[in-house]
């Protein structure tokens, strides 16, 4: 068999396998399951790695299709689109679903549900594997779909916490929203040009529909990318979905799953680009997503709630990025985000098991900053969420912020710049305060997990020193990766002018926010309260997240649990059923009435019968 | 249409099977429950296996009607015994051979006139066989028929939460379905002048004016309409499915409304193309009408088996929306969605059935955290759910594919509008998921037994059906197409 097949098959297909065995086989042994979804994910690495290098060589894209199924003249294929794009994706998936998973054996240790744990990540690891490497717009969509599916089943890992299997429905159902749209799409384009195959829409199919169509389609595409990674409107479940398992945060809900979105963007940025209406608003949904949540990560308490809020804003970021033509920027953020986001993540995630709480504050209180190796880490990747040279997310967003220089409206370099500022003060914010010894002092009381055994901590640990590698050397990779990404793309990078002035004010910017908020928290007179929470009404309209989701409740309550469906079933209960119910009373009542005529009512048969006969009588004789 | 004959009458066989068990039931002894239920768990596996033997062994290269049977039964009337099976009705019989086997199986436990109940069944079952494999229209209303009366008893006497309603309620409903269905049926046979029931003679092009079939399709399509639940006719159907005992709402959700839909299209579009073309206008209105309502109405209600029940009054809407685009794709999936919805609430329904009978409660405000204590009952109805939220690598998401891009090439609006139920038809599944089987574990829920692997058979073999045509949809869709070709090549454009 074809060495680059063979691979492809034992990246995507190797978790499903994983997953069905322990569904089947191996619930009721959590370590034989955890070995084998671990060993599933270390194999697709493998392959995914291989694709790499075979490709980095060659420099083009391999596709294998093979028809799945067929009705008229639709035919449905599936198979591989190998090229750098989904290779890049791939790999960064498998690693950190390894790591992810790796580290889940000391975060997970001694939970019920650890092998259905590795069931669901084996799901999510075959599902999201294969949506990277899809051909076909439709089985992007099967993914798509899939991914959503074990994001709900993982949201909701620890189904007796109500808020937890509320926030997998809330997941779901909003992703959903988006996804219809996203359907629609995908529906309009394959009635308008009978195939919705990726590579053949980027190289100009998509022309053959009509200006005004293809921008209707772009739009709606562009909905599920504004469900799938969190965009304004739609971004109020992420951080509901903070209620999952920390590293299923990381994983899911940073890292890959909702990146899914900008993934798509950047593989079809070809065919988007053919619709610069679409491009505009675009850019105008990743920036508000990038100031709003920001703002909403300025007075967050909660660690994950804070990282969640930066994923919206980066994910904004990237997305305004690629419309404004900077296909390599975006995906090299998409990369060094993967490492430095799941770092923060997996970081917060030692924090939370060792000290059970969630909270800031708590957290300081009751002594984070002893846990020496997960705070280092979780400065470093703080730092390159900042921006902050000489590590990776320095490199990433300097090629961004490159990119909206070169459009032509300013307006959305301003933008950048200020999310800039805001990202890099709420992320010190957050360190500063863990960091700073709290004003009554801190607790000695005895942590939860005090005694977790050295395996435990050394599975926590390995994972965050290597992400700690990736995120301070990952930056050293962009020129070459760039090349490799243009080889592929098929797509001549825009001529991003040289602006010797962007580095500078962006790294100034970036060092302002954390000076801000050194001067704020960090310090030691430090009055530990935020710029924005100084106007209470500002801090609370950030805190409530502007809102959204009372307005959202406000609007599902009025206008579908109240409005429609109350209607509906009001409409079966009374209307459709009385009528019935009365046409059948009315059918027993009539022959009630008929009856009568049939009881032996002898003299009154008499008398019509006299009546009767008279009347014939009186006609016939006169 | 090309017939094939058959070198040994498989599908009479079916019907013996059933007839034969149904003698065997009613001669052995009433107290002998054991016995019976092992005769009928025999026989339904028979018919199981010989209508999956069918399915494998129908020759797809060669199309039309296979294992034809057909014998004069009343010369004097044009009447035969008349039997063949198509792509058509091949996927129908493999879904009853299906939700029967499984049905009887997730009875094992009934201790309640145990005979009566399985043979009721049993006589049910073979109107249902019977219905899909006759191609005579005097047969095809007496296995109608026949499939329709038990239903009245087996509800009436098994079943719970106002029985008595919801029993004569849709024996109303669908007597008032087959007083629409024979006028038709005589009205074509006596206009063609043939003297003959034959339905290939009597869907020959140019048998019946386009007027003829404007009628006659009309009243096919409302009369088989209402047991495929078709909006406003529906309302039987929630009611019925509640009142209805575990199998019987398998048999009645599963089968029993797709015998509607199969009606329609092997009365109302085989003989009457015409008419069909005609009214598809006002077909994919209500069936549209149908999803977005029965969607919304299943958002407020408060017992298991309702929300089931208005789903399933949203998917035969899908059913009927794929029919409505008169187009080969929407064809394709409506046939497909008929058997994947099948499978699909079989499945709800042997879940929630356990779960009832354990708790004795189908309210959803007195359930909780059943997850805790019966993880792999909850787990077959978690996995319908999906199903019916239509998730990809489940059955009926291929279904729902089809249909909805035929709908949205034929009518974009409506189509748009049936795609954006799939929001709701989301939200209302996970609420009845989460309020049902996630949250704290329950006292009184505790000591509960959850599904043994034997007693979870019958669900496990539904689950496996979901994947396995989740997968591989190709193994239907291929089947389907055999039938709808031809059918799509004989209809005037």
């Amino acid at each position: 068999m074809d060495p680059i097949l063979l691979a492809a098959l034992t990246a995507t297909l190797t978790p499903l396998a994983a997953f069905g065995a322990i569904v089947l086989a191996t619930r009721r042994r959590p370590g034989l399951s955890a070995g084998l979804a671990i060993g599933a994910v270390a194999l697709a690495l493998a392959g995914a790695l291989f694709l790499l290098a075979r490709l980095w060589g060659l420099e083009m894209s391999v596709t294998y299709t093979t028809r799945w199924m067929a009705s008229g003249s639709l035919e449905i294929v599936c198979g591989f689109l190998l090229d750098p794009l989904s290779v890049l994706m791939l790999t960064v998936v498998t690693a950190v679903c390894l790591l992810v998973q790796v580290y889940s054996l000391g975060y997970m240790a001694g939970d019920p549900g650890f092998a259905r744990y590795y069931a669901f990540m084996s799901l999510f690891a075959w599902a999201m594997a294969s949506l990277t490497v899809a051909p076909t717009l439709l089985q992007l969509y099967v993914f798509w779909e899939l991914v959503g599916v074990s994001s709900y089943l993982l949201i909701g890992f620890w189904y007796a916490k109500f808020s937890a299997s509320q926030a997998g429905k809330k997941a779901f159902v909003m992703t959903r929203l988006g996804d219809v749209a996203f359907f629609l799409g995908l529906l309009l384009v394959l009635t308008h040009l009978g195939h919705v195959e990726i590579t053949r829409l980027n190289a100009g199919a998509a022309a053959g529909l009509s200006g005004h169509r293809l921008t209707v389609a772009a739009l709606l595409i562009f909905g599920g990318i504004v469900g799938k990674s969190a965009q304004f409107p739609l971004l109020t479940w992420l951080p509901d979905a903070m209620e999952g398992p920390t590293p299923v945060s990381a994983l899911l809900h940073s890292a890959t799953m909702v990146a899914a979105g900008v993934y798509l963007l950047a593989r079809l940025l070809p065919f988007f680009s053919l619709a610069p209406t679409a491009l505009t608003v675009i850019l105008a949904v990743g920036t508000l997503s990038m100031l709003l949540a920001s703002t909403m990560a300025l007075v967050s308490r909660d660690i994950k709630q804070v990282w969640a809020f930066s994923t919206i804003s980066q994910l904004g970021f990237m997305l305004m990025g690629l419309a404004a033509g900077g296909y390599v920027a975006g995906v090299f953020h998409l990369t060094t985000h993967a490492g430095f986001k799941a770092l923060l993540f997996l970081c917060s995630g030692v924090l939370i098991h060792h000290h059970g709480t969630n909270d800031i504050v708590d957290l300081s209180r009751r002594g984070a900053r002893r846990q020496t190796l997960a705070v280092a880490c979780l400065a470093v990747a703080a730092a390159a969420l900042a921006g902050l040279p000489p590590l990776s997310g320095f490199f990433s967003k300097e090629l961004l912020l490159a990119a909206l220089a070169a459009h032509p409206n300013p307006v959305w370099l301003a933008a950048g710049l200020l999310g800039a500022f805001l990202t890099a003060y709420y992320a010190f914010r957050l360190i500063f305060l863990l960091l700073a010894p709290p004003a009554g002092g801190m607790e000695d009381a005895p942590a939860p997990h005090h005694d977790a055994p050295p395996g435990v901590r050394g599975a926590m640990a390995a994972p965050l020193v290597v992400l700690a590698g990736v995120t301070l050397l990952l930056g050293w990779a962009e020129k070459p990766l760039a090349r490799f990404l243009a080889a592929g793309g098929g797509l001549t990078p825009t001529a991003a002018g040289h602006h010797a002035w962007l580095p500078f004010t962006a790294v100034g910017l970036a060092v302002a926010g954390v000076a801000l908020a050194w001067w704020e928290f960090g310090r030691r007179q430090a009055p530990r309260v935020g710029f924005a929470e100084r106007w209470p009404a500002l801090g609370e309209l950030f805190a409530q997240r502007w809102y959204l989701d009372h307005l959202y409740r406000l609007a599902l309550g009025a206008l579908v649990d109240h409005g429609a469906a109350h209607l509906c079933a009001q409409g079966d209960r009374r209307v459709i059923d009385p009528t019935v119910d009365g046409l059948a009373a009315g059918t027993v009542a009539g022959g009630r009435r008929l009856a009568v005529w049939h009881a032996g009512r002898f003299q009154a048969r008499l008398l019509a019968l006299f009546l009767v006969v008279a009347a014939l009588a009186v006609t016939v004789f006169f | 249409m090309p017939l094939a004959s058959a070198d040994f009458p498989y599908l009479s066989a079916i019907l013996l099977t059933c007839g034969g068990g149904l003698l065997a039931i009613l001669c052995l002894p009433a107290a002998r429950t054991r016995a019976i239920k092992w005769v009928s768990a025999v026989c339904s596996g028979i018919t199981l296996l010989l209508s999956a033997y069918l399915f494998a062994a129908y020759d797809q290269a060669r199309g039309g009607l296979q294992f034809v049977e057909r014998l004069d039964w009343v010369p004097s009337l044009g009447i035969q015994y008349f039997n063949g099976a198509d792509g058509f009705s091949l996927p129908m019989l493999l879904l009853s051979g299906i939700v029967f086997f499984t049905g009887v199986l997730t009875m094992w436990e009934l201790e309640t006139r145990v005979k009566e109940f399985f043979a009721l069944v049993f006589l049910l079952v073979t109107g249902v066989f019977g219905l899909f494999m006759s191609l005579d229209l005097f047969f095809l209303f007496v296995w109608y028929d026949v499939s329709l009366f038990p239903m009245y008893l087996l509800i009436a006497i098994w079943g719970s939460t106002r029985k008595e309603y919801g029993a004569m309620k849709l024996t109303l409903y669908l007597l008032a379905g087959s007083a629409l269905i024979l006028p038709a049926i005589l009205f074509l046979v006596v206009q063609a002048g043939l003297n003959t029931f034959d339905l290939t003679a009597l869907m020959r092009p140019g048998t019946f004016s386009p007027g003829e079939q404007r009628f006659a399709f009309l009243l096919f399509y409302l009369g088989f309409g209402i047991l495929a639940g078709v909006w406003p006719f529906h309302t039987w159907s929630p009611v019925g499915h509640v009142a209805a005992p575990t199998a019987v709402s398998m048999i009645h959700a599963g089968v029993l409304m797709k015998i509607g839909a199969f009606g329609v299209l092997r009365l109302g579009i085989f003989l009457c193309p015409e008419g069909w073309r005609y009214w598809a206008q006002l077909m994919g209105l209500l069936a549209t009408v149908g999803i977005v309502y029965g969607a919304l109405a299943g958002l407020r209600q408060t017992d298991l088996k309702f929300v089931i029940g208005y789903s399933s009054v949203s998917h035969m809407g899908i059913v009927g929306l794929g029919l409505a685009t008169v187009s080969v794709d929407g064809v394709n999936g409506a046939v497909f969605q008929m058997f994947a919805h099948g499978v699909m609430t079989a499945l709800f329904f042997s879940g929630v059935g356990w779960i009832y009978d354990k708790t004795h409660t189908k309210m959803i405000d007195e359930l909780g955290g059943l997850s805790h204590t019966m993880p792999r009952a909850s787990a077959y109805v978690i996995l319908a759910a999906l199903t019916s939220i239509g998730v990809p690598c489940l059955a009926s998401f291929w279904g729902e594919l089809l249909v909805f891009l035929a709908a949205f090439r034929a009518y974009p609006v409506r189509g748009a509008l049936a795609v954006g139920a799939l929001v709701v038809s989301a939200l209302f599944m996970l609420r009845m998921v989460q309020r049902t089987f996630y949250g704290p574990p329950r006292e009184r829920f505790a000591a509960l037994p959850d599904v043994p692997f034997a007693l979870g058979l019958p669900r496990l073999i539904l689950a496996a059906v979901i994947l396995v045509f989740g997968f591989f949809p190709a193994l239907m869709f291929d089947m389907i197409a055999t039938a709808t070709l031809p059918l799509l090549q004989g209809v005037p454009r």
